[in-house]
């Protein structure tokens, strides 16, 4: 016979398996980070001489130290940054819209910042001229717009989920037509610039960019955590249920499209589109640790981390010195194994 | 002793079609109040207007002599808790974290010990042990419901409102249900439930008063000897029945007969 303190003592049980699982992908993630800023297509730089030098055993010569801080360094740690942002937002989109094929690429934002992106490149058009920063900035701008007008819509109270995705889907299309359009006038070298764009890459890392997003990362993160329960009830039973179990549905799916667009646009803007991960990172979280979205916000951040590295690491090593963008890594590799983690684990059903 | 529940004049259009006109009934603490009616009579739109799922039009509803309006969310959620007809999620959830989101309006981050143990003792009460751990997606509907009736009462709320929290049960479970939500509204001092519901013969039962809505207008309102009479079912449900009264630990059975043949009268 099951007793109550069966039940209680499971559930504990249950929770710190899960919280161990985080704990260990969070240290999978850093060893491999260690991994990966030993591990490069440079001849005369191996593990064991990148490893020694980082822990300041050994005296890097000018090229060796360029190669692991300017290049290496902040190429992995966008790497993590930008995977634990994409991911997390995936897994409050679909937690606040109540819909498993979400992504943070659901919503328009980041067809804005391919908008932004293609305006800059093939036409000059920009907020800021400042060559380095044109594209970025462009891209962001872009994507702050269908931000702004994820607020509009959720000002208004009789909003469903499924307008929200329609509209991104609406502002998809849209801007679509007009990067097809721009692409059909575009020069060569503006077309490959355009494409290199679109495959969402790492490449040309810089160390501002990423300390820029895990900053707003500090900010974000916490405040998605905070919303953990109200998402609990929102992803389990909709609108009605929410609402007897005392949250505000509108309200909370406002905010949290809000943050989660915020944390795709900042990311998208550097990187370029990579959309996998979002959508990923957050279902097979949910298969180790379940849709308590107190674990399950830090499970699909630490994931998305480890996906993202993994992917850019075996994307610049695998053909090396031929680097292959993460965000084509990341599909190649993450979906057959995503499909076999779904259907392995539940019949199909999700 | 103050009402647990007031509802005066409530009132409810959906566009231009009036669906409640002016209800006005009470409930008293430790009552079992049942809504019969035929579908379409705003059983449902009755009971999410009392929760404020959706918006009256006019009128005032009152908890333990407090407007509804004065209560936020979480506040609300401690006083009423909801079954809803059916839960559909598109996750993967355990039947135990369903549970605990009773627990929702009482946690503000952990789940405490008492949190714990409240979810685990509900779901031993409404013989659900052996589903705790798994995904309520994969149970049957009638297994739902029944979680989802745990979740309610979990939330260890004044009132719990229910609708046709049977209707996807099989006759032991539809039975053993209603005896623990008698169980629990008896054995507390200030628990009530209003449940719509479709089985005349269950609300016979189990209900202490029984509210006949009928187009919109609270026809009769009363203990279920006085407001199941064959006049009453036919002017409602438009059928013939005969009455079997209570005798003993029986409780008294309604037989439906047949259609009414108005051409016949």
């Amino acid at each position: 016979m099951i007793t109550v303190s069966d039940l209680s003592s499971q559930y504990i049980e249950k929770s710190k398996r899960h919280i161990l699982l985080i704990v260990l992908i969070s240290i999978l993630t850093l060893l491999f980070a260690v991994y990966s800023m030993g591990t490069g297509s440079s001849s005369n730089l191996g593990f064991w001489s990148t490893l020694r030098i980082i822990l300041g055993l050994e005296e890097g010569s000018n090229v060796q130290n360029a190669i692991i801080w300017k290049l290496r360094f902040p190429r992995i740690l966008m790497a993590i940054v930008g995977g634990t942002a994409l991911a997390t937002a995936g897994a409050l989109m679909q937690g606040a819209l109540g819909n498993p094929l979400v992504s943070p690429l659901t919503l328009g934002v980041a067809s804005g910042a391919a908008l932004g992106a293609a305006l800059a490149i093939v036409l000059g058009w920009a907020f800021i001229d400042n060559s380095d920063l044109t594209i970025v900035l462009n891209a962001f701008l872009f994507s702050l717009l269908v931000v702004f007008i994820i607020i509009q819509l959720g000002n208004r109270r009789s909003i469903s989920p499924e307008s929200y995705i329609l509209v991104g889907i609406a502002i998809t299309f849209i801007s679509g037509a007009v990067v097809s359009t721009l692409q059909y006038f575009a020069t060569d070298a503006q077309l490959s610039a355009l494409a290199h764009w679109s495959f969402g890459s790492l490449s040309r890392p810089k160390i501002e960019n990423a300390v820029f997003i895990s900053f707003i990362l500090v900010i974000l993160l916490p405040v998605s955590l905070i919303w953990s329960w109200d998402l609990n009830a929102l992803s389990m039973g909709g609108d009605e249920f929410a609402i007897s179990t005392g949250v505000d549905p509108v309200r909370i799916r406002k905010n949290i499209l809000i943050l989660s667009a915020l944390m795709t646009s900042v990311v998208i803007a550097f990187t370029g589109l990579i959309g996998f991960v979002g959508l990923a990172a957050p279902h097979m979280s949910r298969i180790f640790v379940g849709n308590d979205f107190r674990k399950l916000i830090p499970c699909s951040a630490v994931l998305g981390s480890f996906l993202m590295l993994f992917a850019d690491t075996l994307g610049r090593t695998l053909f090396a010195p031929v680097v292959i963008p993460v965000g084509i890594m990341l599909s190649v590799i993450g979906g057959p194994f995503f499909m076999y983690l779904l259907l392995k684990k539940s019949g199909g059903k999700y | 002793m103050t009402e647990l529940l007031s509802v005066k004049d409530l009132s409810f259009n959906w566009g231009e079609n009036e669906v409640l006109k002016g209800i006005n009934f009470t409930i008293q603490p430790r009552e079992i109040v049942a809504i019969l009616g035929v579908n379409g009579a705003g059983k449902s739109t009755l009971i999410k207007c009392i929760n404020r799922i959706i918006k009256m039009d006019s009128g005032s509803v009152k908890v333990f002599s407090n407007d509804l309006q004065s209560f936020n969310l979480i506040g609300l959620s401690k006083l009423m808790s909801y079954v809803p007809q059916s839960v559909r999620s598109s996750f993967g959830i355990d039947v135990f974290d369903v549970v605990l989101l009773g627990r929702r309006p009482h946690i503000t981050w952990r789940v405490s010990t008492r949190d714990r143990n409240i979810v685990s003792e509900t779901i031993r009460f409404l013989s659900l042990e052996e589903f705790a751990f798994r995904r309520f997606d994969q149970l049957s509907g009638g297994e739902r419901q029944r979680v989802i009736i745990a979740k309610a009462v979990a939330q260890d709320a004044n009132l719990i409102l229910m609708d046709e929290p049977t209707s996807d049960l099989d006759l032991k479970n539809q039975i053993g249900t209603m005896k623990s939500i008698k169980q629990i509204i008896s054995q507390s001092q200030d628990k009530a439930a209003l449940i719509a519901i479709h089985d005349i013969n269950i609300a016979a039962k189990f209900a202490d008063r029984i509210l006949l809505l009928h187009e919109g207008k609270i026809v009769s309102n009363g203990t279920p000897s006085g407001v199941l009479t064959p006049e009453n079912i036919a002017t409602v449900f438009g059928v013939t029945s005969q009455i079997i009264p209570s005798k003993g630990d029986k409780p008294m059975r309604i037989l439906i007969e047949d259609e009414l043949q108005e051409e016949n009268e």
